[in-house]
């Protein structure tokens, strides 16, 4: 059972964080924010997983990496979806719905 | 992001170790400070603000190490196909180079192809002999060939062949090993009819099977009882491919009757495929030895074959138990074979006494070439491995000019491309990448030369029947082919490199074809020096050889080797008494000699080089005979010394007069009667032969030497009158008009049909029994001038191409030359004169090589002095005049420089 929650947890964090990409490259710190801001705070989620998330993504090649200038003229490290990681969020997408459609159907039987 | 080799380091991206460590902390730090100045915006203080980070954060010393060790590894993946693709990249640069210029790969992949297959041939040939254990043997460090060593005169020479009695005395005293059994091969002909065929058969004992690591592919081995003497019982156990062939490898093949030899044994198992027992050569059957020696030695009432000494005929094998040293176990055997003397010495009081004897055994090899009893063979095989490295380090040096000549050329791109920034590195890998593709494709050439020289080099010069696994399916010839092409092209990318390495990038830049020096490369000379000294010593091995061989062909046996054939009868299924057997001889002598293409025939007991029968002999006034060394008897019929070509020196042969009851008589040859009566005349001496009390032989005649225990000494031997000893044995000699090898069928089919039930006669030219005793000799020549002859030729390629090569360096200066009134002769006089200087010094290297080296080749001559002046000589006068003919072509081409062209060009 632990395994599944942790497994479920880690491809939700994926799925947040390349959903939080779709709209362009972004610094880890944006990533973590735009999260904490979309999910009101309502998802408890550690900040240091969200970024092993945004590397182990890039290792598999979801994602790449270059450093840029952020809008206070630091350097920062700009993380950007590739074509393979849309394609991942796709799928993810798909699974999850799926997933929480069916638990939330069982959750509704009286 | 695409990937571009070396632009990282071009654009110095850190990568690796600390700049992962650093970058990770660069991201954090701008996500630690960010939310700080966010929390502050909103109102905290630093500390609190700084608290709630480190809150939402989580472990960040952790996520820390976590993130680094992530891209730490997406580095190493990246280093490893930047790698990868370096080498791609080579690799299609190397094969394009190939596909560009595909004479000079052809030529390098040839020479090196020609070294390469000559040593795997070469390795091939002496593995079987020395290295590699019998197939299936299970514990090849514990096994070992038994040898026993007995002073005989002074000399202690150790003895393989032992006999049944001595082999039970060494099983039964020791208890140093767990498995011990005697192997003997014998020729025998084997099935019936059309299927017949003389076939190796293996007689061992049971525990044979026990040394090997084999089940039988079809029934079972034979058992210590079925190998019980006196007779044991017939049984025989096939070899797989006997199986295969004669019994189409039928089921049905157990239980089958089998003649084997003169009897017939029942066939009860089939043994796995490639089993030989101990023996090099493929076997085509076993049996028990008791049941051989019941069938083939007899089953005397007197001192049979299981219970005497007195005869030896095979070999032991014996392993030893685990954990027994092999100086214990030689103790425990030393010790076994002594107590086993004494036995003998109280059977038989007039053996060598035991302190002269000093009897002593030991455990040796397993192989019969690695132990103290090396046939010749292998001696010169080891001497032809010597010589095939010397050939592939010649095909190296004319390889690694080439590259050379090919790297002086390229000076000029390469110093370009170490002018844009690629690494010495990167272009050392892709020197030696080219090379070692070019070593490759050369081991491929070099196993197909061997697969192909291995066949005839076993069937031609050794003589081997059996074809070894395919070169391409030997294991450890292809690891040894692929160790020597790396090697090769290593060495051969070397030199090259060298001289890149050194390059002076700027004045390369700057230097055009018509710079004021030339490029005179030290290395190519030098390894031209050393060609041209190693074909000296090849050659001068070839001159030696050549002459030996000549020599040895031509030496006097005293018999004509090529007019003679040796039939002998093989008794099938009979039993004969000896009228029977003395009449049928008579008969096939006669037979021959109506046959129009024979001359003479003569019955005679022994063959040379095949075997021997000698007896003590004493003479009055010698104290003994024995001591003044060996002496060998032949007793045949009168007609034998005009039959053999033997020439009588005095005194008078047999006549049919010396018959079984006439007074005994006897020729002896010239050096015996020396020997025994050295300053008297030896015709009319009494001798008496076997012992003391025999009655007086008389000498009637002196016959001229003969050579038949080998070829370098003459034999002292005795002849008696057939019908005086042993007048049932033997076989006949014919002596033919022409060479008598062409005849032996139709001699053959003639003395068949005299032949009765399934008997029958083999008929060998005497040429090939004597041919076995040349093939040293003929192989030592025969490889020796191959491989010279090799050597020469890549040694005047690599002259040709240095000096063809100077000749273009020095194109401008020829012009100059001729412009000013150089005649064509001057300038070929001078480029020959160059050929000259690089090649003297190396031939006189080589010849004081070759007079060093002579010393350990010596033992393998035959009446040749390793410093034979007509073969130096020669040797030296061919290397000048070659070396003359490779330099002559370029100096041709430079006296015909047109001044007017060649001032302009560049």
């Amino acid at each position: 059972m632990a395994t599944i929650e942790l497994d479920l947890l880690q491809g939700t964090l994926d799925l947040l964080v390349l959903k939080t990409l779709t709209w362009g490259p972004r610094h880890g710190y944006a990533v973590t924010a735009w999260i904490r801001q979309t999910t009101s705070q309502r998802l408890q989620i550690e900040e240091g997983a969200l970024y092993t998330a945004l590397h182990r993504m890039e290792k598999r090649g979801w994602l790449e990496s270059e450093w840029g200038l952020s809008e206070n003229n630091r350097k920062a490290k700009y993380y950007q979806l590739t074509t393979l990681g849309r394609k991942q969020l796709r799928a993810k997408t798909a699974v999850w719905t799926e997933y929480a459609g069916a638990v939330f159907t069982v959750l509704q039987t009286t | 992001m695409p990937r571009i080799p070396g632009i990282r380091r071009l654009l110095h991206i850190q990568r690796g170790g600390a700049g992962v460590d650093r970058a990770v902390d660069d991201e954090l730090r701008f996500h630690f400070d960010m939310t700080m100045r966010e929390l502050m915006a909103n109102g905290m203080t630093p500390d609190q603000a700084r608290a709630e980070a480190q809150r939402r954060f989580g472990n960040a010393q952790q996520t820390r190490e976590r993130l680094a060790a992530i891209d730490r590894s997406v580095v190493e993946r990246e280093r490893r196909a930047d790698w990868s693709s370096a080498f791609a990249q080579d690799l299609r640069y190397a094969l394009r180079g190939i596909r560009l210029k595909p004479w000079f790969a052809g030529a390098v992949i040839l020479t090196l192809g020609l070294g390469i297959g000559a040593n795997a041939t070469m390795f091939g040939i002496v593995d079987r002999l020395l290295f590699r254990p019998p197939n299936f043997l299970i514990a090849p460090n514990r096994s070992s060939r038994l040898y026993l060593v007995q002073s005989y005169r002074g000399d202690a020479k150790p003895e393989s062949s032992m006999g049944y009695r001595r082999y039970l005395d060494l099983k039964e005293g020791t208890t140093s090993f767990d498995a011990m059994t005697p192997y003997y091969i014998n020729v025998v002909a084997v099935g019936a009819g059309d299927g017949t065929r003389a076939v190796a058969v293996a007689a061992s004992g049971a525990d044979l099977w026990k040394m090997f690591d084999v089940k039988p592919v079809r029934g079972r081995f034979f058992t210590p009882e079925e190998d019980a003497p006196p007779a044991g019982t017939r049984v025989v156990v096939l070899s797989y491919a006997f199986w295969q062939t004669q019994f189409g490898g039928r089921t049905d093949a157990i239980g089958a009757s089998l003649d084997v030899g003169p009897a017939k044994y029942t066939v009860i198992g089939v043994a796995p495929e490639g089993f030989n027992g101990f023996a090099a050569g493929s076997v085509a059957a076993f049996v028990p030895l008791s049941a051989q020696g019941g069938v083939d030695l007899g089953v005397r009432t007197k001192d049979p074959w299981y219970s005497t000494y007195n005869m030896t005929w095979f070999d032991t094998f014996a392993r030893r138990k685990p954990g027994v040293s092999a100086e214990a176990a030689s103790a425990d055997l030393d010790h076994a074979y002594q107590q086993s003397y004494i036995k003998q010495l109280e059977g038989n009081p007039t053996q060598t006494r035991f302190d002269i004897a000093r009897p002593h055994a030991f455990a040796g090899p397993v192989l019969e070439d690695r132990g103290p009893n090396e046939g010749s063979d292998a001696k010169v095989t080891t001497w032809l491995v010597g010589v095939a490295g010397v050939v592939l380090l010649i095909a190296c040096a004319n390889v690694a000019n080439l590259l050379l000549a090919r790297a002086l050329k390229r000076r000029r791109e390469i110093a370009v491309r170490i002018a844009l920034g690629v690494s010495r590195g990167r272009l050392l890998m892709q020197l030696v990448t080219e090379s070692l593709l070019l070593a490759a494709m050369g081991g491929v050439a070099g196993l197909v030369i061997a697969e192909w020289g291995g066949g005839v080099m076993r069937r031609v010069l050794l003589n081997r029947s059996d074809t070894g696994p395919s070169a391409f399916a030997d294991p450890r010839l292809l690891l040894f082919a692929a160790a020597l092409t790396v090697a090769t092209g290593l060495l051969t990318g070397l030199a090259p490199v060298f001289q890149t390495g050194r390059g002076d990038v700027a004045s390369a830049l700057k230097a055009g074809s018509r710079e004021g020096t030339v490029h005179r490369s030290r290395l190519r000379v030098g390894l031209l020096v050393a060609q041209a000294a190693l074909s000296v010593v090849l050659l001068v091995g070839a001159g030696l050889f050549l002459r030996s061989l000549s020599n040895v062909q031509n030496v006097r046996m005293g018999y004509d080797v090529d007019r003679l054939l040796w039939v002998k009868l093989n008794a099938r299924g009979v039993t004969s008494d000896s009228i029977e057997d003395v009449a049928l001889r008579n008969r096939l002598v006669e037979r021959a000699k109506s046959l129009p293409g024979v001359e003479h025939a003569a019955r005679a007991l022994s063959v040379p080089f095949w075997n021997t029968w000698g007896f003590s002999l004493f003479v009055a006034g010698i104290d003994s005979v024995d001591k003044l060394g060996d002496f060998t008897l032949q007793s045949a019929t009168p007609e034998f010394f005009q039959t053999m070509g033997t020439r009588i020196l005095r005194g008078r042969a047999f006549t049919s007069a010396d018959g079984e009851h006439a007074p005994r008589v006897m020729v002896v040859g010239e050096s015996m009667a020396k020997k025994i009566w050295p300053t008297q005349d030896a015709i009319g001496k009494c001798i008496r032969v076997d012992v003391d009390t025999m009655p007086c032989t008389t000498v009637i005649g002196i016959a001229e030497d003969v050579r038949r225990g080998s070829m370098s000494e003459t034999q002292m031997h005795y002849y008696l009158p057939i019908d005086q000893f042993q007048r049932r044995s033997g076989g006949v000699f014919v002596r033919t008009h022409g060479p008598a090898a062409e005849r032996a069928e139709e001699v053959r089919r003639a003395l068949q049909t005299l032949m009765v039930g399934t008997s029958y006669v083999a008929v060998t030219p005497m040429s090939t029994i004597v041919a076995s005793q040349i093939r040293p000799w003929k192989m030592g020549a025969a490889m020796f001038s191959i491989f010279g002859a090799l050597a020469l030729v890549l040694a005047a390629i690599g002259l040709y191409s240095v000096i063809a090569y100077n000749v273009t360096q020095r194109t401008h200066e020829m012009g100059v030359r001729v412009a000013l009134g150089a005649q064509a002769q001057d300038v070929v006089g001078l480029i020959v004169r160059e050929g000259l200087l690089i090649v003297l010094p190396g031939v006189a290297l080589g010849a004081i090589i070759a007079l060093v080296a002579g010393r350990w080749v010596a033992p393998l001559l035959f009446n040749v002095s390793p410093k034979d002046p007509p073969v130096l000589v020669g040797v030296i006068v061919t290397l000048v005049a070659v070396a003359v003919a490779a330099s002559w072509i370029p100096a041709l081409r430079a006296s015909k420089v047109d001044p007017n062209v060649a001032l302009r060009a560049d």
